[in-house]
């Protein structure tokens, strides 16, 4: 058994180097044809790399699931200044766990999709923005590098094709809301991590007022092997509008929680109780987060034919996001579950936006309220309307997120705030 | 809620054995990785001080168990990498969290003398350098001990009993959320998700992640930590 589960319905195209340190050197990543995408893709044209990456049908995996190749097309053609491109490591999604993974197994696989991405787009630098905690994450990243830098595949003249491109490790210092692209470019600059009001999009005005893209580090370590292999091998795997593999991070109530690649459009409840190996002994489904903290709870009715794909998860009531998939048995208190998450979003809130900055506190304080027996019925109603005006009057969607979980918690597990409402009053009269 | 079920996620499903692999996500003692290969230590070897190839200087690889809050900014190495930092962007506010990650590293917080200093260096404003070092929960405020303990309680470390990890590691120490131990040795301060949902309850403490933590784990993992900085 390898790293730290497998299972035999994996599709380990990204993972391939997980749990073996020797993926994470220059020499083991090229026993696995590894900068060969790179090398084909310098030999290639421009126009012909966004192409490939185009027909594969990548969507972006940090949450909205973009399609990448066209997000590439917005870059300008006609090079005025710089160009950016931003490698989105700030993983900071309760429930995400994959580009940790992916950094300190296969820092290689990163550079190289950085630096096809890079030349695909006229980039000349590369900033990868990791989030500050990845200390050694980090190490392992800039040690990979320095590796590169050596070898003449990062910096001037890059294996001889007149392309330069340089790539600096940025850390962040602790915000969830730089994983925002437009709050991304805002803390690289060295400003508060506010997100900012779009258009103009960072294809035309980005990191320092030039053009930049901002890609998820799992999509680009998905690059190398679409040029490698094309973007018609890639789409052998997942549906016709949600191509290839993805990793699902699974935690919670599972025997075997971990990181599995698998193809998109897996079934969830084969995930769960098949690879995952299902829950403890007496123990049942109650509720499923498909797609990390901000998007709505699934209850096991919506679980049961949920297919993993994007379509297919917003079929079934919810979100893929960055399919992050948080489980809880029938032992998990969903109003804490769900406060603890609000609680989360009030205290990563950056306070530009009035019904963010109040109404995650609001939210978090009646949760609370609810949660230690004092709520009462006109609370949910509070709740949702609160929730209503929270979502889409802000400017980036840490708002929306918040809203999301306590909305459909009081739609699909009502009984359990009524429990606890019921309860409090209870001991309230006696 | 004090009449809440056990949560039966630790301990029993996987049958932990001793504390064997700290950071090595997954710890079911299946697994013949050394705990230096988990971490990439013997990949990456010793990182100088100046950084080493620039690429890398930005980043924030070290917390240090000794600080120094009069540590001068910046000098030798420091000043190399403080160099090597501001010739990676445009323009020298893109220096500024970088630049104070390197001041916290050496000094073990950012005073608001610290946050001059720094500001001074890059020709920006005192209060515009507060107010971006406020808004970063990373930047110590306030002086912690040796070891910096952080749990995280966010919904998936939750669910598997990431409380009562916290709780642990707080009756150990002896201290409240925040304080410092009378032995200066430790702090322990609750964490938002650190992107190991998969190994809970995950603790970062210092520069290193612990996973998979238990509170039967917490003796363990004090006592190595004060052999180390004894």
């Amino acid at each position: 058994m390898a790293y730290p589960y497998t299972h035999e319905k994996e599709t380990r195209v990204l993972s391939r180097g997980f749990g073996d340190p020797a993926t994470r050197t220059l020499a083991g990543w090229k026993a696995l044809e590894g900068y060969e995408g790179l090398r084909k893709a310098l030999g290639m044209s421009r126009e012909e790399v966004v192409e490939t990456v185009k027909s594969s049908g990548l969507r972006g995996r940090g949450g909205a699931g973009f399609p990448t190749g066209v997000k590439w097309s917005f870059m300008p053609k006609e090079k005025k200044g710089p160009h950016y491109l931003c490698c989105n490591a700030d993983e900071s999604e309760p429930g995400t766990f994959k580009d940790r993974e992916l950094l300190r197994w296969t820092p290689h696989q990163v550079i190289e999709g950085c630096l096809i991405g890079a030349y695909a787009m006229q980039a000349e630098h590369v900033y990868i923005y990791c989030r500050g905690e990845f200390f050694e994450a980090v190490q392992v990243l800039a040690k990979a590098l320095e590796e590169a830098y050596a070898a003449n595949l990062v910096g001037e003249d890059i294996l001889g094709s007149g392309v330069s491109i340089d790539v600096t490790i940025h850390s962040g210092a602790g915000a969830y809301i730089c994983g925002e692209e437009t709050a991304l470019m805002n803390s690289l600059e060295g400003r508060r991590g506010l997100p900012r009001i779009k258009p103009p999009f960072p294809a035309a005005v980005g990191a320092f007022g030039k053009p930049t893209t901002i890609n998820n580090v799992e999509t680009l370590a998905a690059i190398p092997h679409i040029l490698r292999h094309g973007g018609e091998w890639y789409r052998q795997w997942g549906t016709e509008r949600s191509p290839g593999t993805k990793l699902f991070c699974v935690s919670g109530h599972v025997k075997l929680p971990g990181n599995y690649e698998l193809p998109l459009g897996f079934p969830m409840k084969e995930l769960i109780y098949d690879v995952c190996g299902g829950f403890h002994e007496g123990r049942s489904l109650k509720a499923v987060i498909p797609g990390g903290s901000s998007v709505p709870l699934m209850n096991a009715e919506e679980c049961e034919s949920c297919t993993l794909d994007y379509e297919g998860v917003v079929k079934a009531g919810s979100m893929l996001g960055c399919a992050s998939v948080i489980v809880m048995d029938d032992t998990a208190n969903v109003v804490k579950q769900v406060r603890r998450m609000v609680d989360f979003y009030a205290h990563e809130s950056c306070g530009q936006c009035t019904p963010c900055r109040e109404g995650t506190q609001w939210t978090a304080r009646i949760l609370k309220r609810i949660e230690t027996g004092k709520g009462t019925e006109e609370d949910l109603d509070t709740l949702l309307e609160l929730g209503v005006q929270m979502t889409g009057t802000t400017i980036c969607v840490l708002s929306d997120s918040a809203a999301a979980p306590v909305a459909s918690s009081i739609a699909k597990f009502r009984d359990d705030y009524l429990a606890l409402i019921r309860r409090g009053e209870r001991v309230g009269a006696a | 809620m004090s009449d809440e079920t056990p949560n039966p996620t630790r301990g029993s499903i996987r049958e932990r054995g001793p504390f064997r692999n700290p950071g090595w996500a997954g710890n079911t003692g299946e697994f013949d990785l050394t705990e230096d290969q988990v971490r990439g230590d013997d990949f990456v070897g010793e990182r100088p001080l100046d950084g080493g190839h620039p690429s890398g200087s930005p980043t924030f690889p070290y917390m240090l168990a000794d600080k120094d809050p009069e540590a001068p900014l910046f000098e030798g190495p420091y000043a190399q990498r403080f160099e090597k930092i501001r010739s990676r962007y445009p323009d020298a506010q893109a220096a500024l969290l970088p630049a104070l990650n390197l001041a916290q590293e050496l000094r073990g917080h950012v005073s608001p003398e610290t946050m001059r200093e720094v500001g001074e260096m890059l020709g920006l404003s005192d209060a515009y350098v507060r107010g971006v070092a406020t808004f970063y929960t990373m930047y110590n405020k306030r002086p912690v001990g040796r070891y910096l303990i952080q749990v995280c309680t966010n919904i998936s470390c939750n669910l598997c009993g990431g409380d009562e990890v916290l709780e642990a590691f707080l009756a150990a120490t002896e201290t409240e959320l925040g304080q410092i131990s009378e032995d200066g040795f430790f702090t322990v301060m609750e964490v938002e998700c650190l992107a190991a949902c998969g190994f809970p309850t995950a603790v970062q403490i210092n520069s290193r992640y612990y996973e998979n933590v238990t509170p039967a784990d917490v003796p363990d993992i004090l006592a190595r930590l004060r052999e180390e900085g004894a």
